[in-house]
């Protein structure tokens, strides 16, 4: 029974790593950049396959494709918002409307990012093996990918956390997003803090799909349902709000992970309840204002 | 030291500035009296550039400063507090003065400013881990003013100050534009409250309209037959 327990706790954790770095992801977009970026699973794709070809057609040790990979994502992001959604913005004036307008563009992304791969990679499930060793924890059984996916996913979401707090970019961050008028006031640059957020965004996403790609399958359509679960935890935790965020992540692979003991098919459709009920009771989220 | 000509200003087709020059010399306080869109936050605005004058200049120490953009504001030497002190509500005391110094050059050296401000307002050092978002109105004006010093600013503008605060906190707020023209700090003031403005300030301007009707020393408005039926209701 207390094996049991720690499967389930373990494998929720290990779950709400991932489901934590990208809607800390997800959140810097919509937060600061107003994007809520439809396209966010894409960049989780993106680095799983990027990995996956890095790993088996050059041997590169998966780890090492973390530091690899979060360059270029950071700066696909980035140029992403540089050559559209700040535009965008500046034909758009009013915020609503550019909200409702980013989104239509995301979703394009998505599809564009999705079928490019689809072309290059095809359909059909990639997969690697990877420390997939057991090791021994309390009595349990464990692979060690899996733990070291969690460890991994702990280290980045806490080093993001000291950064937004601690740095004087992270400061300008919060800044914007709490005051974004304000902010330019003090000579902070808007549109490069928001491009910047875009290029984090992708940034976490891509290093969450380097992770997923060492412990699970991936398909070029796999992006979807992690965009799913990322705004799931962004409405949970408060749009915006970047401890909600993690707290919610955390939260949800937890309760994802005993659901799925009890009856996997029912994963989906508890999230949902979920969100469906704390909206009803909390319409701001956890930590929403 | 801040001088604007000419200024003519239009909001969405609508003039609301017609031709406009007012006058600020160093360590003065000069404010802007008028009544609620009267132009008075639309001056405020053209100086420092976050909106566009159709003509006109704004010049702060010999150079253009209308026009140019906003984030360059603190690195000019000049402080804007918008009206409501416009705080970052989820960061502390202390993050919101060190945004402040955001511009490197002044980052490096926030430390030693942090302990400036900290002197002239002891009160937000206690409390400087609290959010600003659980502070009185008062206390974050307070904040405000000192987020404005943090840059060491040349020239502050500060856009009703006075706005929704007890009589009390009125006093100690003004007490502290009091205490900057002592430094040899340059005010432009926008007010409402009418009588204690004009006794703290140097001179003021009445904006009517969007166009400066009166102007001269706070003894001068003060006498005056005009000023005293409209705006001081006496």
């Amino acid at each position: 029974m207390l094996l049991t327990v720690l499967n389930v706790v373990v494998g929720g954790l290990i779950m709400g790593g991932i489901y934590a770095l990208i809607s800390m992801g997800l959140s810097m977009q919509y937060g600061v950049a107003r994007i809520l970026n439809v396209s966010h699973g894409e960049f989780i794709m993106l680095g799983a396959f990027f990995t996956w070809a890095l790993h088996t057609a050059a041997g590169i040790n998966p780890l090492l494709c973390v530091a690899i990979c979060a360059p270029p994502i950071f700066l696909l992001g980035f140029a992403l918002h540089r050559t559209i959604y700040k535009r965008l913005r500046d034909v758009t004036r009013v915020s609503g409307l550019f909200e409702g307008n980013a989104m239509l563009v995301s979703f394009g992304l998505m599809f564009v990012i999705k079928n490019i791969a689809l072309m290059r990679w095809g359909s059909s499930p990639k997969g690697y093996s990877f420390m997939a060793y057991s090791v021994e924890f309390g009595g349990a059984v464990f692979s060690a990918n899996r733990l070291l996916v969690l460890a991994f996913a702990v280290c980045v979401s806490a080093a993001f956390y000291v950064f937004l707090n601690r740095s004087r970019l992270g400061k300008a961050i919060r800044a914007a997003s709490q005051d974004a008028q304000a902010a330019a006031l003090f000579g902070i640059k808007i549109n490069r803090v928001m491009a910047i957020c875009f290029g984090i965004g992708a940034l976490l996403a891509g290093i969450a799909g380097v992770l997923l790609s060492m412990i699970y399958q991936i398909n070029t359509a796999m992006g979807m349902n992690y965009t799913i679960i990322a705004i799931i935890v962004v409405v949970l935790g408060g749009l915006g709000s970047i401890p909600g965020s993690l707290i919610g992540g955390f939260a949800l692979g937890l309760i994802g992970s005993v659901v799925a003991y009890i009856e996997p098919s029912l994963q989906l459709v508890a999230y949902y309840v979920i969100i469906m009920a704390l909206l009803l009771v909390r319409p701001k989220g956890i930590l929403g204002r | 030291m801040l001088k604007v000509k000419g200024l003519n200003v239009a909001y969405g087709g609508v003039q609301a500035l017609w031709d406009v020059s007012i006058e600020a010399g160093e360590g003065e306080i000069v404010a802007l009296l008028g009544a609620n869109g009267a132009g008075k936050t639309t001056l405020l605005n053209a100086i420092t550039g976050v909106i566009p004058a159709l003509s006109g200049e704004a010049e702060f120490e010999g150079r253009r400063i209308d026009g140019m953009k906003s984030a360059e504001l603190t690195e000019w030497g000049i402080a804007y507090l918008p009206e409501g002190g416009r705080l970052f509500p989820d960061m502390t005391i202390r993050e919101n003065l060190e945004m402040g110094a955001f511009p490197r050059r002044m980052w490096r050296e926030r430390a030693k400013r942090l302990r400036d401000v900290y002197a002239m307002f002891p009160k937000l050092r206690e409390r400087e881990k609290q959010l600003a978002r659980t502070m009185s109105g008062g206390e974050q004006q307070m904040l405000a003013m000192g987020r404005g010093m943090m840059s060491n600013p040349r020239l502050c503008l500060f856009d009703e100050l006075s706005y929704g605060l007890a009589p009390i906190m009125v006093d100690e707020v003004f007490g502290i534009v009091r205490s900057l023209r002592e430094r040899g700090i340059t005010v432009l003031m926008v007010e409402q409250n009418a009588y204690q403005t004009l006794e703290l300030a140097d001179r003021a301007y009445v904006l009517e309209n969007g166009r400066v009707t009166l102007g001269g020393t706070s003894a001068e408005l003060l006498g005056d037959d005009y000023v005293r039926k409209s705006y001081l209701g006496l």
